[in-house]
Parts: C-alpha cells; structure tokens; sequence
C-alpha cells in the first residue's frame, strides 16, 4: 500500500442529500483537507444522474472510496495511491464495529453516542493506519461508560500486551462449552430458459467459545484429503474447495498434515468458510402470463430436490408482479399466498416442505386497461428457505477436542443447517 | 480528554505531561499522544514522553509512541531527523508486538520519507517473513506490500521466501491476497512461468472475491480480474458464468462483468456468453443495455457472423436506445471488420425512424456515406434527414449530413445531386452555426473544383482492420502492470488513471519497486533519433555532448525514473525566489528538457529535468527546494553507469543553475 494508507485518511459518516455536511469525521493525517469531504455528496449525485457512479471517485488529488451503510456513507479519503481492498476492507470493518457496538449503525446511533464512536475511530486507526480492530478486545476497554478510560487508574487492558493478540488471559466460564455451527448457504441463478447459471454452497463454521483461560483446540471434519492421506477410503468424505481460515488457525499445521488446530477468540466467530457446487435444492418452474389490459396469470411450481428425510422449513418464494396489477386471486396446494403491493411481489410461504414433494401456486391479477407508460424491469423469483440437521456437502464435524493446562472437561455441540444465499431464478 | 480546546485545558495537559511520572498513567499518556499531538504548542512537552514511551512495557504505549514519533517530525517539518530515533525505530523492528513492529515500518516509512523510505536489507525482510504469521490483516497486507522493496539475492533465497508466503495466496481477507499476489509477481518478475502459475492459484480466492457480500471488494476484484485477463485472455474462461450479472447488482458492477464477458471470451463459451448479455440488451436501464450492446459489438470483432446476426435481431424491436446502440456498434465495426458490411448494409433500412438522439444520427448518417450504394434506400433516408436539417438541433449531425451527402453524391450521383443542392444553400445561406456553414462552403468550393478532386479528397479506405488488431493487443506481458497491481490504477482503469495522474507533478514514488535493474536495461533509447544537429554544450564538459529537442513524455520520464537507482545526489547553494522561466530558458540552451517544474512561489519547489547525450545515456533530474532552505537539493539518475559522463552532465548542470541563479535575483 505504499508509504501510507489514508494519506489523509478519513472515514467520515455524512447522511444523503439533506446535508452536505459530513455528520462526523476524523482526520488521521492532515494530508488531505477537512473541506474536501463537501465535495463528495454532489460528484456523488453528479455521477449517479450520469449513470456512472463508483465505489471510487475523485476529486482534483483527492481519491474518495465509499461504502454504504442504512443511510450513512462512510467516506476514506486518500490522496496516495493507496490499496483500494485494503481501504474497503477497513471500512467494513469499522461497520462490524459500530454495529457491535451500537446494535444498529446509522444517523440516530451515531449521533447518540459522539463520544464512544470518537473514541473507537482513535483506537481503530492512528496516523492512517489500522490498528486494534477486534471488537472483543475493543470491548475490554473502551466500554459505554466512557469516562472509565480517563480515571487514571483503570486497569490496562492485557489483550493489547498478549501474544495471542485475538485472546485475553484469565478468561473464566462456569460451565465450558463450545457451540460448533456448520451453515452451508446455497447461492443459485438459474437462466430465464432454465438453465443452471450459477449453484454453488458456501459454507461457514461459526464457533461460540464460553472456555476459561487459554485452552487449545482441534477440528477434526471428514476432509477428503485427510481421509486420503489416513488411508480411510473416499466415501462419507467430502471434498472442500477455496477454504479459509480465522487468523488463528495454524495453517503451517494445515498444509502438513490438514489438522485444524487453534487458540480461539472469546466468544461469537468465524473459523471457516469453504465453497463447492452443487445442484439446486429447491427448484421452481414458473410461468407468467401477461395479458395486456386485463390481467396476468402466474402459475408457480416448486419441487424439493434434497433427500426425502430433510425438511425445508419456512420457505418463501417472491414472484413479481407488475406494479400497476390489482385484484389479486390465488390458489395453492400447501402453504399460502400474499401480496406485497409495497414491493410487487406475491409472497408464497410454505412453513414446511419435505425433500422429493411438489407443490403448485396459482395467481391470477388484474391488470388496468390504461397502460402504464414506463417500461418495468425483469425482477428474478426468489426463494427463502431453510433445513435444519443438513448439510448440502455432508460435512461433518467429526470431533473436537479441547485441551487446556487446568484439565477441565469442555462440551462440544454441534449444529448443522443449510440455508438459501442469493437464491434467484430469472424470470421472461 | 478528546478535542480539548481552551486554555485552561491546555495548561493542564502542559502539566500533566510534564510531570515526570507521566508514564505512570499510561491510558493518559496514550490518549495524549494520539490525540492531542497535533494542537500548537504541546509538541516541546512531547518530546520527552514520546521517547520513553518507546520503552514502555506496555505494548499499547509502544505502539502509540512509535506513530507519535512520525506524527511529531511530520508536524515540525523541516528538522533535522534524529539519527538515534531512527536506529531506536529500527531496532523495535524486533518488538514481541506484532502492531508495534508493522508501526515501526509505517513511522520509518514517513520520517525517511526523502530518503527513500524504510530500508529493507536481508536481515529485515526475514525477520519480517517469520513474523508474518502473527500480524493482522492490515499488518500482514502493509508488510507483504513493504517487502516488495527487497531483492533476494539468489534464486534460492527468492524461492524460499515465495514457498513461505504461499499461504497468503488463499488468505480470507481479500487485501492480503491482493497484496501477496502482486509480491510474487513482482518478485517473480524473470520466472514467467512462476508467475503463470501464481495466477492459476489466486484464481479461487479471486473469483470468491468477485462474488464477495461486499459489492466494492467486489468491483475491485473484477477490476483486478480485468487486469490479468489483458495478459492471460483465457485464464478465467472456464468460470464465465461466474461473471453472469444478478438483478440486484449495482450498475458498476454489472459494466464491470461484462467488459469481463467481452475479454474471456471463446469458441466455446461464446453462445453462452451471447445469449447472456442478449438478456441485458433489453434491460429497462438504458446504460446497461446499451453497454450490452457495445460488449456485443465487441466480441464482434472475433466472432463476427454470429453478434451481427444478434445485433439485426435487436434492431427488430424498434427501441429508441437500442436501435441507436446497435447502429453505432455497426459504425464501430464495419471500420475493422469489413467482411460484414453487407450483413450490415442490409440490416439499416428502416433505423431511421427509431433515432433519435445525436450519437445514433451520426453513426447511421456515416453508415449511409460510406456505404450507401449498398444500401438501396439510402437517398431517400438522407433526403428525409436534409429535408428536417432546419430543425436538427445537433451540429455534429449536420456535419456528418454534409460529408455523407457529398461521399454519397460521388457513388450515386443522379439521385443525391439536387437534395445536395438543397443541403449547400441552407448551409451556406440560413444556417446559423459558423462550424457548419464553414463545412457547407468548403465542400461547395470543393465541389466547384470537379469531381475528381472531391473523389481525391473524400475517397479514403472505408476499412482499417489493421486497427482492430492494434487495439485488442491484449496480451500485454504480466510484467507491464504487476507494479501497479493493488493499487488504485486498475481500480480506476488504465485510461481514466492516466487522466487522473496526467496533471500530478511526477512523484518519485518508492514504494514501487524499482522494476528492472540499471544494467541489465535494454539498451533501446527512450527517445527517438530525431534531429541529429549536436552540439557541444560547455568548453569544459569534455566527453559531453548532450543531443538537441529530445522528448521525453511525463510517463516515459516517470517509468525511467523509478527503474533507476540514484546515481548521485548534491546541494547548490540557493537564495532568493525561483523563477521557473528563467531556469527552464537556461535548460534549454544546454538542451537539458524540462519535464514537469512548480510555479514560482510553490513550497516546496520541484522540478524533473532530462536530458540524454550521443551514447543514448538518459540524465534524469530532480530539483527540489524547501522552504527557506538555502541549499536546492539535486538527484540524478543515470541509464547507464558512466561515472566520467555523469560528473560532466553535473557541471552543466551547476553551471546552469549558477547562471539561472544569478539571473533571478
């Protein structure tokens, strides 16, 4: 990234159009002027009314690389040439931050907690650099009661002096547990004429760590190339591509022999993420008819192709619907049907819907006989779901031990679930 | 204490931090130090404390201290950098704490700034290596981008240090692996093959990054895949259907994948590819359909017989947008591939009607001119267009009416002759714009010198397929762009960021790795052999002859420049004011090329200069003068090492300042 990050390096939060004024900001660097952030509301609209708007604009030497969240833009500037995903990658961060600080991040949060969020930015960046990102251990010392830093004699957060820099020393639980989440979310696009553009799993295994002190754990899954290189033939194992890693993962111990071991964070994170393809699960045949004039009929069929003892559960399938549509009918053989007039859409919910079932929706709308003028868009169908105790890859947790120097006995409990991602067939 | 103002509130910081005992509250101290640095007259008080804090036992001291040191001597600017600092800085290189080693680079960086930057030798750069396992992403990523300063020095050394960073390739956090990445191909820059294969394994964590949550990681991503595809054309062909658009994606990202489409293109994902971006044709953006439109275009130029045929299909629908799209990606075509005008040709009766904006007009218009008497009814839809000229509002329209009308009065002559009339005397008589009725009058001039003049005039090659091939010369060798790799550049795209960076004075900018080594340079001179008047530039220069009205670009200049090492740097007395034209005069005369210099007045002052002698050995220089520093400091760079020509070019070079010097003041 060069010699700096954010050369001038701020990240901003201003609302939209009402004020040009950033809501707060923070200059790291000095290297890029406070007034610059004025210009970038209006290149911002000014681009977007010309059709070309970026993620990244500019503005004489001033680079500005911009995210959006709720309502609130949240602005880097930069005159170095500087790493744009490392940029984006902070400012997603400070997002997770705020949120986990905050619940919710926008104007209202922001401007309730002035003095917190001052703080965080001073912790999260110095001198344009990153520095202490993890919420945890932002946590540790800089809490909602903020004057605590400023008494003098608080105590000094051990984190920020570990080794392990993602765990403090002399964590304590009663009870030591670790809940292991394998979810796997399907992310579909299927072709107006039906074919298979994209199918692919992307998984995670999310761990929620209660274990005192400093305790060492180890993962072990049913990785094909693990059971290779044991001997223990290829069935009931599963193949994993693009896999990656929690920082704290030894990876060194990974590549030689695909042991997953690691001294966790405290608390809610993410150990893993994989991704393979797969076929469809849920598999939705529609056809809409429009009748100009009158009116549009919508058949919708939708077909569990997932093993017959698993069950999806609330599932809802979004078709749309012209905007100008009225009088809406429907006819299901399970589940029922609504309409969404707020977003053009008939929403069919299906609380319950086992593997190899097929199930048919029937709609029908009227149509105005004055035609709107505009042309509307082709919005994909899409589908919601979820089935519990399945995993699309059949990964499986095969154990985990957990070793810590005090001896204590930890519990394991592990829970699969699949999921629907970005799940869309297009429709004609 | 954050955002202090007042007095009062001054004082007791000034007393505070100047007690002793300090460092006893250390939270203080931190929040002191970070914040507060930067209000006047609290930089004395902070010397001290800064110091010590570099040896606190508390890490989170250390590393607030370390980045309070840059921000200290950024904020006194121009003094003298302290030695003892700067070894203190780089022995903490070795601190147990992850953050304050990676602070430690970053502040080094900074307060070396003019020279060069954080050094990074053997010993650091393994030492950095080993501890890369510990650091977090930010560090991890800035680390990964510092050592792409080093050279290995075997190529034992230089395969060790990839093997241990292989890891990084497939790091989760996309900055690492962008940052890894580029390392590799910028250390692996004489092992094409090592390169090749890098790619192949960042392929999965790209394409992952390309379908990442976060739609900007997303579009840089995409602006990165883009990159490589102008080097490796068939390197993600197989994952086309990854760079299939979803509904609800932004517009920049959905331009962003189709320009992917167009370059990963091939015989067999080609229908796949068509089909797909037919479907954004009809999309109710028009920017998107008609980017759609121009991809097709595009592709058009390999796969010719298939997209017309798309194109035509498009043209049924009779949408304003669309129509006039298809009909400029047509123009676009026919000029590098003329196989398909008469598929073309056939294909424009009844546009018109559906036209409505300038660009269409023009480019069906030109389509008219160029290949009218392929195209039966082309009188007649001309004649439509001079019969409405009066309320044309475009004058780019007009323009193109005139030439098509004169082009087509050549090939069809008895059916254009009187509308051509018509067209001229409104031109020359009623029109209003000066640029048309210059155009009007300059063909009727024309015309009255004879046909065969106007055919002489008019006539040019219809075609140029010559010019497809120049432009698709895709297959730019990795090398050109993996030093700017991971930076803005590709995220801007190639064209936009030369705009960008076209009126930036050239920076020097180390953190590029100086790409090839000076001897082993192609010996190719930069500038071309223009005039070969020589002349000698100074009774005392001896071997010394520098050549007359070179021209070196600011690219070519900066390329140079940062492929050099330093050759020799020195400091000329200065006082006074400078005064740019003046110097640039007197460069001149000894044939020394001013390539960028600041106003009169600017601090501080910059100039970049070159200059080349009869061997073809290039002299590049930077002047730079400080504020109210009585010595210019100057930095020459040398192509080739010839230390005899180089103290020669240095005495021109003093001799001319001395004069401009005493011009000035």
């Amino acid at each position: 990234m060069g010699r700096a990050v954010y050369g001038g390096g701020s990240p901003p939060f201003l609302t939209p159009p009402t004020a040009p004024q950033p809501l707060i900001s923070r200059n790291y660097k000095g290297d890029v002027g406070l007034g610059e952030i004025e210009h970038f509301m209006g290149l911002l609209l000014q681009r977007e009314e010309e059709g070309a708007l970026a993620p990244l604009l500019t503005h004489g030497k001033v680079h500005f690389l911009w995210i959006k969240h709720a309502n609130l833009y949240l602005v880097a500037t930069t005159k170095k040439n500087s790493n744009a995903s490392l940029v984006y990658s902070f400012l997603y961060k400070v997002v997770e931050v705020f949120c986990e600080y905050f619940k919710e991040l926008e104007e209202e949060s922001i401007r309730d907690n002035f003095v917190i969020v001052y703080e965080l930015l001073d912790e999260l960046m110095d001198f344009g650099f990153p520095q202490t990102t993890d919420s945890k251990i932002l946590q540790e010392y800089i809490t909602q009661e903020s004057n605590k830093l400023e008494t003098g004699k608080s105590r000094v957060p051990t984190t920020v002096t570990n080794a392990v820099s993602w765990r403090s020393e002399g964590i304590k639980y009663k009870k030591n547990e670790v809940f292991i989440d394998v979810i796997e979310s399907v992310n579909l696009l299927v072709s107006a004429n039906g074919s298979v553009l994209l199918s692919e799993v992307v998984g995670t295994i999310k761990l929620k760590v209660f274990l005192s002190g400093m305790p060492e754990l180890r993962l072990g899954l049913n990785d094909r190339v693990l059971f290779e290189l044991t001997g223990r033939g290829k069935n009931k194992s599963v193949e994993l591509e693009d896999v990656k890693f929690h920082q704290c993962v030894r990876l060194s111990r990974f590549d030689n022999d695909r042991t997953i071991s690691f001294i966790p964070p405290d608390g809610d994170f993410e150990l893993m993420s994989y991704r393979l393809n797969t076929q469809p699960l849920i598999w939705i045949e529609s056809v809409i008819e429009k009748f100009s004039h009158s009116r549009v009929e919508i058949m919708v069929k939708a077909k569990g192709q997932f093993k017959k003892q698993s069950v999806a559960n609330g599932v809802e399938i979004a078709v749309p619907v012209p905007s100008d549509a009225d009088s809406p009918k429907f006819k299901t053989s399970v589940g029922s049907a609504r309409y969404l007039p707020e977003r053009n859409v008939v929403i069919w919910t299906i609380k319950s819907f086992p593997g190899g079932k097929e199930h048919l929706m029937r709609a029908h709308f009227g149509l105005p006989s004055v035609e709107k003028e505009e042309e509307e868009g082709r919005p994909p169908i899409s589908v919601c779901f979820e089935i519990p105790y399945f995993t699309v890859s059949g990964i499986q947790v095969r154990y985990m031990k957990i070793i810590e120097k005090s001896g204590y006995q930890a519990l394991p409990w592990v829970r699969y679930i699949t999921q629907s991602g970005d799940y869309q067939l297009r429709t004609s | 204490m954050p955002y202090l103002g007042g007095e009062e509130a001054l004082r007791e910081l000034r007393r505070a931090l100047a007690n002793p005992h300090v460092q006893a509250d250390r939270l203080r101290y931190r929040a002191a130090v970070l914040r507060v640095i930067r209000m006047p007259g609290i930089q004395e008080y902070l010397q001290q404390p800064l110091l010590s804090g570099l040896r606190d036992k508390a890490s989170y001291v250390r590393r607030a201290a370390v980045l309070g040191c840059a921000k200290m001597l950024k904020l006194q600017g121009d003094c003298e950098v302290d030695g003892a600092l700067v070894n203190e800085l780089y022995s903490l290189l070795r601190d147990r704490d992850p953050i304050v080693v990676v602070n430690c680079l970053r502040a080094l960086e900074e307060i070396l700034k003019k020279e060069g930057g954080v050094v990074i030798n053997k010993p650091i750069a393994h030492h950095l290596l080993n501890r890369m396992a510990d650091l977090d992403q930010w560090g991890k990523s800035e680390v990964l981008t510092f050592l792409l300063r080093y050279r290995p020095r075997s190529e034992e050394e230089l395969f060790d240090i990839l093997n241990l960073l292989d890891g990084y390739l497939k790091s989760s956090s996309p900055s690492v692996v962008m940052a890894a990445t580029k390392l590799f191909l910028v250390l692996a820059k004489e092992y094409p093959h090592v390169q090749a294969d890098v790619l192949v394994r960042v392929k999965g964590p790209l394409l992952s990054a390309c379908t990442s949550e976060s739609r900007e990681l997303c579009f840089t991503a995409l602006c990165h895949v883009r990159q490589i595809l102008g080097s490796l054309p068939g390197h993600f062909s197989s994952h086309y259907k990854k760079f299939f658009c979803s509904y609800s994606e932004p517009h920049y990202i959905k331009c962003q994948k189709m320009e992917v489409l167009c370059e990963l293109v091939n015989d067999e994902n080609v229908q796949q590819v068509l089909e797909e971006l037919k479907g954004y044709c009809t999309d109710v953006s028009v920017e998107l359909a008609q980017g759609a439109i121009f991809a097709i275009g595009n592709i058009a130029r390999t796969y010719t017989e298939q997209c017309v045929g798309l194109l035509t299909e498009l043209l049924g629908l009779q949408q304003e947008h669309i129509t006039s799209a298809v009909v400029q990606a047509f123009r676009d075509l026919v000029w590098l591939c003329p196989q398909c005008t008469d598929a073309v040709c056939r294909a424009l009766p009844g546009c018109e009607d559906a036209i409505q904006d300038s660009e269409g007009k023009q480019a069906l218009i030109w389509l008219l001119g160029a290949h009218g008497e392929k195209v039966p009814n082309a009188p007649y839809v001309l004649e439509d267009f001079v019969e409405n000229v009066k309320s044309e509002m475009f004058q780019a329209v007009k323009m193109e009416l005139l030439t098509a009308l004169v082009r087509l009065f050549l090939s069809r002559p008895a059916e254009c002759q009187d509308m051509l009339g018509r067209l001229l005397h409104y031109c020359i008589e009623e029109e209003m714009d000066m640029a048309v009725r210059d155009r009007g009058l300059f063909y009727y001039r024309l015309l009255q010198s004879g046909v065969e003049v106007v055919k002489r005039v008019l006539c040019s090659p219809k075609s140029d397929p010559s010019l497809g091939l120049l432009e698709d010369q895709t297959e730019r060798p990795v090398n050109t762009w993996a030093s700017e790799f991971n930076t803005l550049a590709p995220v801007y795209g190639r064209e936009r960021w030369a705009l960008i960076t076209a009126h930036q004075p050239v920076e020097p900018s180390y953190a590029c790795s100086p790409c090839t080594d000076s001897r082993n340079r192609d010996t190719e001179s930069l500038i071309s052999e223009g005039n070969k008047e020589v002349l000698k530039v100074h009774p005392d220069t001896g071997s010394l002859t520098l050549i007359p009205d070179v021209y070196l670009t600011a690219e070519q200049f900066e390329k140079t420049w940062l492929s050099l090492d330093m050759s020799c740097h020195l400091s000329l007395p200065w006082c006074g004011t400078v005064h740019p034209d003046t110097i640039q005069t007197a460069l001149h005369v000894v044939h020394i090329q001013t390539i960028a210099m600041s106003k009169a007045g600017v601090q501080p002052w910059k100039a970049y200069l070159s200059a080349q002698d009869d061997t073809g050995c290039l002299f590049l220089t930077e002047l730079l003068l400080e504020a109210a520093d009585p010595e210019m400091q100057v930095s020459v760079k040398q192509s080739e090492a010839k230390p005899e020509a180089l103290q020669a070019f240095i005495s021109v070079l003093r001799t001319v300042m001395g004069a401009a010097a005493g011009l000035g003041s």
